[in-house]
């Protein structure tokens, strides 16, 4: 015996550290484990040793070929796992395969965002016709024929009866005619104003809202629209309501929220002012619940509408009205 | 309505300045759209030395001066006579924008350069002419801006009214609304008119004979006046609020509308026959020039001034050119009257003529007003015009109005706003604003609404008013309690809005056109001449002609929204609409409101990439598009059929189909038709598929029930046949469920060919079938025999050969 059995298993350890491939650890499996390897002839040898000395050494060589046996396949697990991953990788600076996306239009957007707000709160979504009769769209709505407050909306007329709504107000006259107080509703959609320049298009859309109940206030159509700007915008964003006038509520309000742009500091957007006018509203005007048959005795309500390419152009600094009916793509594609 | 601050000061002793009173004014309701100090435009108008005068090469009249600006010396062409060296004058520099509009340039007059241009005072509009250019002050800083030398500054205050407050079309209107939120008392005009020994009635006489229309009407009568033109102040407080001056008589009447809002008239007194006037409807008079030397035609139903024989005023709108103010005028009789506003209206209206009378007539006037609204005209025409007023006017007041007397519930209101307000308090509030209130017990008071507030009639109008004066947002903000149960559910909207959202993630974008086309739209798509398409929706007015019609589809906008786009190089598009289309009835039914879903691809199917060559889209990616929505939707057995050709004109013959469910039709999908494509100037092909939605959207299941995940592994087998090119290949997906084998899982057509070796007019189509049992593992013996039957059936129906 030439060496100890302790020297042997520190070379074949040391062997095994060096080895880099599946054919070296072949190499010193056989030239350690092999037929004629220095481990088997060791053992093979331990016979010829004093009697006192076999067993100790037989079983210490037999704990060396056994942590051998086992590193060797430890390492030729992990060479064979590096094999699988390839050397080079791939060039992950290359764009990779974007299936393309479609872009939902801003104003179905925000105004779906305007519907989830009072959704929220449990006001129900109605739809209604765009060409609509004098009655609903005026008449009921306390806007006499041959008054003044016509002149407010330009209106696009079909027949001396029938016109393009103006606003989505007529579906406060029709949702009351079908349902009695209590009463939440909003109602989007597309109204039509005989109107185009930098800060008209003839087609636009609103949010109408609705509310009808027992000992509703003017504070709560305040508590209300407070909810839905911080929703809208941000929990910061200053509101104040000032008079107005519109036919169909009294006490009539036009909301302004602080300039979105400047702060109030005054911009372009907002002439100067600081303020930013987004919706007008009102306490529902006792003549509109009579055409419809409500007990003014018993009931109150507000109602609002809001601009919905306003508040689009707000959120998303789109400074040109006319860009949402132009539908360039690379316009709808920012969104 | 406008009013410049020193105007309105007049009336109303305010120190505030005016941003602050339009801050004030918008929140009490009078939104104030701008303030602009009406003498801004001096900022370019320097305070110059004239160094040197030569006189103009080419112009007698004219001269050449060397002017000093403090920081230029400039060479100006100047005609004024008054012109001396040494000299401080206002210099107007290039820029400047001069009353009346003309903005001033640079340039040569009559070859000599000219750097600006010296003004007199009524250049600049401050002042009368006084023999050429302005003289200023030598003490002046050369070069300061002459507002900041001469200290000129009025600010005009821009309201934005609303028809419901015509008090306010008067500027003491609005010094009543300041003096309101300021604790002031407005200053009315003393009205007195001298004494005159002849009465008016001994000239002339009003008869009102149409009552209902006219409840008033004054009249006074001056003598011996000059006709001419105003002083500057009267001049320059019309103009300051953008009125053009006309003559002294005129713009009395004028200023006296600004004032009090109350319009007023002036007829040349001996163009009157028999020296009276009648107040009547026009009946038969057919014909009238008004003052503008326009001939309006009248109806039976419109109100006329006449006098003795003939019409000589449509009432509340304009006069005539019959009894027009002119230089020889001497005699003048003044008209104050209330005319009905919903007649005046009508009137203006029908006529076209929207004037500043008709325009407070319209919304209400002050029928207290009148007499004091010409007693203060009288008055100014007396000094002004140098006229003798005759003693007395005349009040025909057949309507007399008597002011509302309101009864206003405390708890009533203050549960309106919100509020706890005290019984006194709401009195102190209505007070402020010209209200008269008493007490009626602990809970109500009885309101006196003054006359010149028309709008104010009903409780309600009275709460906003309280509303208003504490402020609305001192009204506090409180949370209404909403109850869990809601209304109406609405499928409708949910289900649209999932639609979309499967379409954008199938690449579309959306797009939102104008829901009013060409009137040419219905040909541009070769729509026959009885298609129901073409019952569309005129509008009576539109703006432009391409706005014309309501659409009775929506494939116009996007045909043009593709254009548009392809103009500017985005040339791959695949968009989408859902809106409304509005198939027209008879005149007086709402038309059909139909909602659709169309969709429009062109141009690449992928953007140019490293990994795939570009490929132009063709009909089966739009198919696959459709067939992934109806999948999306979970909507099953939707089938199309080919289209008969020209069944849809719009289409390309061959390539296209409708689209159904059981005997539904839903709508259709195909290539455009390339006349179509000219028509909207495309030059690529493009595909388009129409869906009704409120069809579709109802089909979309409530409850899909799913299916258990298979135990048992499948077999697939692969068929290929050759069959005529003539057979469509979807017909053997259909054979082959037709047979109705259970062990069928399913079959995919996987492979399309044609050309060698397989024989002209022939292709071979693969089809991969998975077999699979729901209760056991499948051997080939399982399922030998239904494929053998498979493959029979589909040779046998498609004449079909198997590859060789
Ligand atoms: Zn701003």
């Amino acid at each position: 015996m030439d060496k100890n059995i302790d020297q042997i298993h520190k070379e074949a350890l040391s062997d095994l550290a060096r080895a880099i491939d599946i054919e070296s650890i072949d190499a010193i499996s056989t030239r350690y484990l092999g037929r004629k390897g220095i481990i088997t002839q060791f053992l093979r040898n331990v016979s010829s040793l004093p009697v006192e000395e076999r067993p100790l050494a037989g079983k210490k060589a037999n704990e060396v070929k056994q942590i051998l046996s086992q590193a060797l396949a430890d390492a030729e697990k992990k060479i064979k796992a590096q094999n699988l991953i390839s050397d080079e990788g791939v060039d992950i600076s290359l764009p990779g395969r974007k299936p393309e996306r479609g872009s939902l239009h801003p104003v179905s957007r925000v105004m779906q965002e305007i519907c989830n707000i009072f959704s929220r709160m449990g006001f129900d979504i109605a739809e209604g016709p765009e060409v609509e009769t004098d009655y609903y769209n005026f008449e009921a709505l306390n806007f006499p024929k041959d008054h003044p407050a016509r002149d407010m909306q330009d209106t696009f007329f079909v027949s001396d009866d029938m016109i393009l709504r103006t606003h989505t107000s007529p579906m406060q006259i029709r949702m009351m005619e079908k349902k009695k107080p209590p009463l939440r509703l909003i109602a989007p959609g597309k109204v039509y104003r005989c109107d185009s320049d930098i800060t008209h298009t003839p087609m636009f859309h609103q949010v109408e809202g609705l509310m009808v109940d027992k000992n509703i206030s003017f504070g709560d159509l305040k508590g209300i629209l407070t909810v839905f700007v911080h929703q809208m915008f941000d929990d910061q964003t200053n509101l104040r309501f000032r008079p107005s006038y519109f036919p169909f509520t009294e006490p009539s309000a036009e909301v302004d929220i602080r300039c979105v742009i400047c702060k109030g500091s005054g911009c372009r957007v907002c002439s100067d002012s600081g303020w930013l006018e987004i919706l007008g509203s009102g306490m529902v005007h006792p003549n509109v619940f009579e055409n419809v048959g409500y007990d003014t005795s018993k009931y109150t309500g507000f109602a609002f509408g809001t601009g919905v390419e306003r508040i689009a152009m707000l959120k998303y600094g789109i400074n040109d009205l006319r860009k949402f009916y132009d539908n360039d793509l690379r316009f709808l594609g920012q969104f | 309505m406008k009013t410049s601050l020193s105007w309105l000061k007049e009336y109303v002793d305010v120190e505030m300045d005016a941003s602050k009173i339009a801050d004030a004014l918008t929140m009490a309701g009078l939104e104030v759209e701008t303030v602009i100090d009406r003498y801004a435009f001096l900022e370019t108008v320097v305070v110059a030395r004239i160094l040197e005068i030569k006189p103009h090469k080419n112009a007698d009249k004219l001269r050449v001066c060397t002017v000093d600006t403090g920081k230029d010396k400039l060479n100006i062409v100047c005609g004024a006579p008054n012109v001396q060296e040494g000299m401080l004058v206002p210099l107007a520099l290039p820029g400047t924008e001069l009353p009346g509009g003309v903005i001033l340039e640079k340039g040569k007059i009559r070859g000599e350069v000219s750097e600006g241009m010296i003004c007199s005072k009524k250049e600049l509009a401050i002042g009368e002419d006084d023999g050429g250019i302005m003289v200023l002050e030598p003490h002046l800083t050369i070069g300061e801006p002459l507002n900041n030398a001469l200290n000129l500054c009025d600010p005009v205050i821009e309201i934005d009214l609303t028809p419901n407050r015509p008090d306010c079309l008067g500027i003491i209107g609005i010094a009543r609304e300041v003096a309101a939120f300021e604790n002031k008392t407005v200053q009315k005009p003393e009205t007195k008119l001298p004494n005159a020994l002849n009465h008016i009635k001994n000239f002339t006489s009003v008869t009102i004979e149409d009552p209902d229309l006219c409840p008033r009407y004054a009249a006074c009568l001056l003598t011996d006046i000059k006709v001419g033109p105003s002083p500057f102040w009267l001049k320059d407080r019309l103009q300051s609020v953008g009125l053009k001056p006309i003559n002294n008589i005129v713009d009395v009447t004028n200023f006296v509308m600004m004032e009090t809002g109350q319009p007023l008239h002036a007829f040349d007194f001996d163009n009157l026959a028999e020296n009276r006037i009648v107040v009547k409807r026009a009946k038969n008079n057919k014909t009238f020039i008004t003052l503008d030397e326009k001939e309006r035609h009248l109806s039976a139903d419109m109100l006329m001034i006449c006098d003795g024989q003939k019409p000589v005023a449509l009432a509340g709108v304009m006069g005539g050119l019959n009894s027009e103010i002119e230089e020889k005028t001497t005699r003048v009789l003044i008209e104050s009257a209330c005319f009905n506003p919903t007649s005046i209206r009508k009137t203006a209206k029908q006529l076209g003529l929207h004037s500043d009378a008709s325009h407070r007539f319209e919304r209400g006037v002050d029928p207290d007003g009148t007499v004091n609204a010409i007693l203060r005209a009288a008055q100014l025409m007396a000094e002004i015009g140098g006229g003798q007023p005759v003693e007395g006017i005349i009040d025909e007041h057949p309507k007399p109005s008597s002011p509302h007397i309101i009864t206003l519930g405390i708890p009533d209101t203050n549960r309106l706003i919100g509020t706890s307000l005290t019984k006194e308090k709401i009195e102190s509030l209505l007070k402020s604003i010209g209200f008269i209130t008493a007490p009626i017990d602990e809970n109500a008071i009885a309101v006196t609404v003054p006359l010149f507030r028309v709008d104010v009639s009903k409780p309600v109008d009275l709460m906003e008013e309280v509303a208003r004066c504490v402020g609305y947002n001192h009204i506090p903000t409180s949370f209404p309690l909403i109850p869990a149960k809601t209304g109406v559910h609405n499928p409708h909207i949910e289900r649209r809005s999932t639609v979309k959202d499967i379409l954008l993630g199938l690449g579309l974008t959306e797009t939102v056109n104008y829901s009013f086309v060409h009137e040419l739209s219905c040909d541009r798509l070769r729509l026959a001449e009885n298609d129901p398409k073409r019952n569309r929706v005129k509008i009576l007015n539109p703006l432009t002609e391409d706005q014309a019609v309501m659409r009775t589809s929506l494939l116009p906008g996007l045909l043009e929204t593709a254009r548009r786009n392809i103009s500017r190089q985005v040339t791959s598009l695949k968009i989408f609409e859902t809106g409304k289309i509005f198939m027209g009835k008879d005149a007086i039914t709402q038309p059909d409101e139909i909602e659709m879903v169309t969709g429009l691809i062109t141009g690449n199917r992928e953007r140019m990439t490293w990994h795939a060559d570009p490929q132009t889209v063709d009909f089966y990616d739009l198919k696959g598009i459709l067939e992934s929505l109806f999948e999306s939707l979970h909507i099953e057995n939707i089938y199309i059929k080919k289209c008969l050709s020209d069944q849809y004109p719009y289409t390309r013959p061959g390539v296209s189909a409708t689209i159904h469910f059981e005997n539904q039709f839903l709508g259709l999908l195909g290539e455009v038709h390339p006349e179509v494509l000219a028509n909207y100037n495309l030059k690529q092909s493009a595909f388009i598929f129409e869906i009704n939605l409120d069809s579709l959207l109802p089909l979309i299941p409530v409850i899909k029930s799913s299916a258990d995940i298979p135990k048992y592994p499948a077999i697939t087998r692969d068929i290929t046949i050759i069959i005529s090119k003539k057979s469509e290949a979807g017909q053997i997906l259909k054979t082959i469920d037709n047979l109705n084998d259970k062990l069928v899982e399913t079959v995919q057509l996987f492979d399309v060919y044609e050309g060698k070796p397989i024989p002209e007019g022939r292709r071979s189509i693969s089809i991969r079938i998975t077999y699979r049992s729901q209760d056991k593992t499948l051997k080939d013996k399982n399922i030998n025999g239904i494929h053998q039957k498979i493959t029979d059936t589909l040779l046998k129906e498609f004449d079909a050969t198997l590859p060789v």
